[in-house]
């Protein structure tokens, strides 16, 4: 497979300025008899944006995705696209293109037929609806295809062929439900790739909706990350990554370790008997809180004299080693990732005692009220 | 884009409002073409001559004359021998074709179908040629007669006997190859394989099988009434009553209670459908049978026996067509389908027959397959749709007799705004197609859940309205099943005899009835005749249906297994 590398129609979404807001969702609510799915969501979401709805199943994301399309319409709260109120409009006039997680490609008609569907129907001439069926299969790397049915493409194949389809009568927001969860690994990394930077090149607004961490981190604008029909965090991949507001986010984006602590003042921290410099964390008056460090974070020296563990078990990993640590002090579990230089300057072995620094911008604190998932 | 925010008000009530009135027009169907006529009934059955509300009077009556309540034991009897004839007889040639290698199966399961192409007269025809007092057979009834118990249970088993095999053949079809190797590696005897694995995982299917059966047999009319001499079972009460007597009350009473055991047994029958969605995981592996010589050979040599008597019956009656005067003068010629000047219609009859045929297969099949896509695909009026679904599944509880006279008490009414329907076609095609909607609406929602759910959606987003999504996607890729029910539909409507006896005029006379007035009237060669006549009709328009299966598929090979 290569790039999709197709020349693309000039100006499909120039027109639109950046900072625009394309859709403004408010207070936006749904509710499956007693369950509530999703409760009061507010979102923003600006013009040729790519959003990623990261959670695991269950938390709502598919059912604030179909609330957009107006497939399963909401119970309560308004979705403002482009300036015009939506909420209440069915699928059929509202404007988006969609992908599924089958593609749903219809199995009777021929690629050409699939993607021609949406444009039959604006009774646009034969010879029109053709060029753009050809320009949209050169789009997606799939020129010459017309004549083939989808029981005869690939599954990359067929998932290209669903996103012409969803492209053809050029939507102002593009919706992607898992488009790539049904496909080989490989796969998967490549049309990634692809996908965003057609993306990119069309700047058509597009949510996408996902339970892989590393899929929203490499294609996302910015991620919302949702829990239990809620939203967790908005944020570019890196601030969610980075500056994760919650324990769930922490724990579901990225691996992260987790240690009981006590809060020092407004910028510090005790671990066991050691004390620890931090960002301020607001945690001043409580008792308790968990300390969160990212494995990658967590340096090891060979001064044993301030935070120590002893190693427990090294595993290779190609291009690092995970290190399994028990912390002297406080007694407790801890991973640290470090590279094969590193771990060579600490002379690391099994049952080997070594220095832990954890650096104050790698630290975060969450209240210990949480349950860690 | 501004266009498209502004017209959308007007737009979405149009799209939604179609499949409102969609759903409502489907509703009012079944309303008018079950509902109403069977409350009808049920409101007569409480009445006096003049329509006084009388209470359970009526009941009473029935049950303190003996010769009514007699019959309620031995339409019991019957149907139980039947139904335990029927179930094992079908399981032992379900077991054959699904669990040995036994040879020529397709030759057998072909030849085991073919009754249920014929109306339930002509077994009951032939038994009497077979058997009767001028059969060739007679002496093998040790000096019992054929007319009464002993050819009703033969008739019936006829039959009803492929109804049962089509379905223990599925349910023994599902097997997994896993448990019995697991069975075999710890040793486990044949025998105990069988009581431990094949019997609890067909257990469902049987018990349903057995309902199934004792329904078509409590409620079956044909055979009884050709065969069953003085021996009168509740269907042919019913008959009696209204067109003998003229006591539509009773009638209506006798209804009641046939419609008791057929109500139970479809209850029964729906609790057990609903446990049995889990019974294979989707991860089974097909059992294949190895070859047995001493087992293949057994079970092809039963088989082949029940596909003898089979072809022997259904000769009977072709025979029987074809001889001059029998016994007495057995030389060939085709006289007896000249139906002049005989009773029942002769071939105007058999026309109207063909008409109604094809008029509840092609009207039929689009009403039933598209309300079971408004069922199972689109969204909004929940609770319509759900009402719809419930109605849907009711015709399966009325055996054919209730419905009829039902359809009388209820059309024939002064005042009834569908009183003009009475003694047309159009009565009979819509009840011909109420009669057997049930399995026709859960052969399309089948076939409706086998496809991607997002289709709709899909459509909507591409702003294409549903029902062109329906006619280009949904209708073509579901071909295979709707042909099924169209088909259905036309072998049922050719064969039926229950509900129409009471439903036709002398201009809508149709060959299933007619087959009944010849051999009311004495001409039993004739009734032979049109009843071969309706069992090579059907039998022609099965094979045209093969056919046409086999080229739509062949062609839409391309599509269905491009890979």
């Amino acid at each position: 497979m290569q790039s999709m590398t197709a020349a693309l129609s000039p100006g499909l979404y120039a027109e639109v300025k950046k900072s625009d807001t394309h859709l403004a969702i408010t207070q936006l609510t749904k509710r499956f008899g007693d369950f509530t799915a999703l409760k009061q969501i507010d979102l923003e979401i600006q013009e040729g944006e790519f959003v990623c709805f990261l959670g695991p199943s269950g938390c709502g994301k598919t059912t604030l995705l179909r609330a957009i399309a107006g497939l399963a319409p909401q119970s309560s709260g308004k979705i403002i696209q482009r300036g015009c109120d939506v909420s209440t409009l069915p699928p059929q006039e509202r404007d988006f293109g969609i992908v599924f997680q089958s593609y749903a490609l219809f199995p009777n008609l021929t690629v050409y037929g699939n993607i021609a569907y949406g444009l039959r129907n604006r009774r646009e001439d034969r010879h029109c609806i053709r060029a753009r069926v050809t320009e949209l299969l050169a789009l997606v790397d799939l020129a010459g295809s017309e004549s083939k049915y989808p029981a005869a493409l690939s599954g990359g194949q067929q998932q290209r062929v669903a996103l012409a389809r969803a492209l053809a009568t050029e939507p102002s927001l593009l919706l992607l439900d898992e488009p790539l969860s049904a496909l080989d690994a490989r796969v998967r990394v490549n049309l990634r790739g692809q996908m965003k930077a057609l993306q990119r090149r069309l700047g058509v607004t597009t949510i996408m909706v996902t339970h892989d961490q590393e899929e929203a981190l490499t294609m996302a604008d910015r991620i919302v990350v949702m829990n239990h029909g809620v939203i967790e965090q908005i944020g570019t991949p890196e601030e969610v990554y980075r500056q994760p507001v919650s324990e769930f986010v922490a724990t579901f984006v990225g691996s992260m370790n987790f240690l009981d602590a006590v809060p020092e003042g407004s910028s510090g921290l005790r671990l066991g008997s050691q004390c620890l410099k931090c960002l301020p964390h607001g945690l001043d008056d409580s008792p308790r809180a968990r300390l969160a460090v990212r494995p990658e974070d967590v340096a090891l020296t060979p001064c044993t004299t301030g935070l120590s563990a002893t190693v427990q078990g090294i595993e290779f990993l190609g291009a690092f080693l995970r290190v399994r640590l028990h912390l002297d002090d406080s007694d407790q579990p801890l991973l640290a990732d470090v590279s094969a230089r590193d771990a060579e300057s600490v002379a690391l072995a099994v049952n080997g005692r070594v220095g832990i620094s954890l650096p104050a911008a790698a630290i975060r604190l969450y209240p210990a009220s949480e349950v860690a998932s | 884009m501004i266009a498209s925010t502004l017209m959308p008000a007007r737009l979405r009530s149009s799209e939604a409002l179609i499949r409102l009135a969609a759903l409502l027009l489907g509703l009012a169907l079944l309303v008018v073409g079950l509902l109403l006529p069977l409350l009808t009934m049920l409101v007569k059955s409480v009445q006096d001559r003049n329509g006084d509300f009388i209470g359970l009077t009526n009941f009473i009556h029935y049950f303190q004359v003996p010769a009514l309540v007699n019959s309620i034991q031995q339409s019991l009897f019957v149907a139980l021998l039947s139904t335990m004839l029927v179930v094992s007889l079908a399981f032992l040639c379900a077991y054959g074709i699904t669990r040995t290698c036994m040879p020529g199966k397709r030759v057998f399961r072909v030849l085991a179908i073919l009754p249920i192409l014929a109306p339930s007269l002509l077994p009951a025809i032939s038994l009497v040629y077979l058997f009767g007092n001028q059969g060739w057979f007679r002496e093998a009834l040790m000096g019992q007669s054929i007319y009464g118990p002993i050819g009703i249970v033969m008739g019936m088993s006829f039959w009803i006997f492929p109804h049962a095999l089509m379905i223990l053949t599925t349910a023994l079809a599902n097997s997994d190859a896993r448990l019995y190797e697991a069975a075999e590696a710890l040793g486990t005897p044949k025998w105990r394989s069988f009581l431990t694995i094949t019997l609890p995982g067909v257990r469902y299917g049987l018990i349903s099988c057995t309902f199934v059966v004792f329904t078509l047999a409590i409620t079956d009319f044909g055979v009884p009434k050709i065969i069953g001499g003085q021996y009168s079972v509740l269907a042919t009460d019913v008959y009696r009553q209204v067109v003998g007597q003229q006591n539509f009350q009773m009638g209506a009473v006798v209804s009641v209670i046939l419609l008791l055991p057929a109500v139970l047994s479809f209850i029964v029958d729906r609790l057990i459908q609903r446990r049995q969605v889990a019974q294979l995981s989707a991860r089974a592996v097909p059992w294949q049978p190895t070859p047995a010589p001493l087992r293949d050979g057994l079970f092809a040599i039963f088989c082949y026996s029940v596909a003898g008597v089979i072809l022997l019956v259904i000769g009977t009656a072709v025979y029987a067509s074809l001889v001059q005067f029998w016994p007495y003068k057995l030389s060939l010629t085709l006289d007896h389908y000249g139906f002049d000047g005989l009773a029942g219609g002769g071939w105007s009859a058999w026309f109207n027959s063909l008409k109604l045929a094809f008029s509840v297969a092609l009207i039929g099949t689009l009403v039933v397959f598209f309300n079971a896509w408004l069922i199972e695909k689109s969204d909004g009026f929940a609770p319509l749709r759900q009402g719809l679904h419930f109605m849907a599944m009711l015709p399966m509880a009325v055996p054919g007799m209730v419905l009829g006279l039902a359809y009388i008490f209820f059309f024939n009414q002064a005042g009834n705004p569908f009183n003009w329907l009475y003694g047309t076609l159009a009565i009979l095609v819509l009840n011909t197609l109420i009669h057997f909607y049930t399995v026709c609406h859960l052969t399309s929602v089948t076939a409706l859940k086998q496809l991607d759910p997002e289709f709709e959606a899909v459509g909507a987003s591409l702003k294409v309205p549903f029902w062109i999504t329906f006619r280009r996607i949904t209708l073509p890729v579901s071909l295979p099943a709707v042909l099924d029910i169209s088909v259905y539909l036309f072998v049922n409507a050719m064969t039926t005899v229950s509900a129409v006896v009471f439903l036709y005029n002398s201009d809508t006379r149709l060959a299933s009835v007619a087959v009944l007035h010849l051999d009311e009237a004495g001409y039993f060669a004739s009734a032979a005749a049109m009843a071969v006549l309706i069992f090579l009709t059907s039998l022609v328009v099965k094979l045209l249906h093969a056919a046409l299966t086999h080229v739509l598929l062949t062609k839409a090979q391309r599509w269905r297994q491009a890979t």
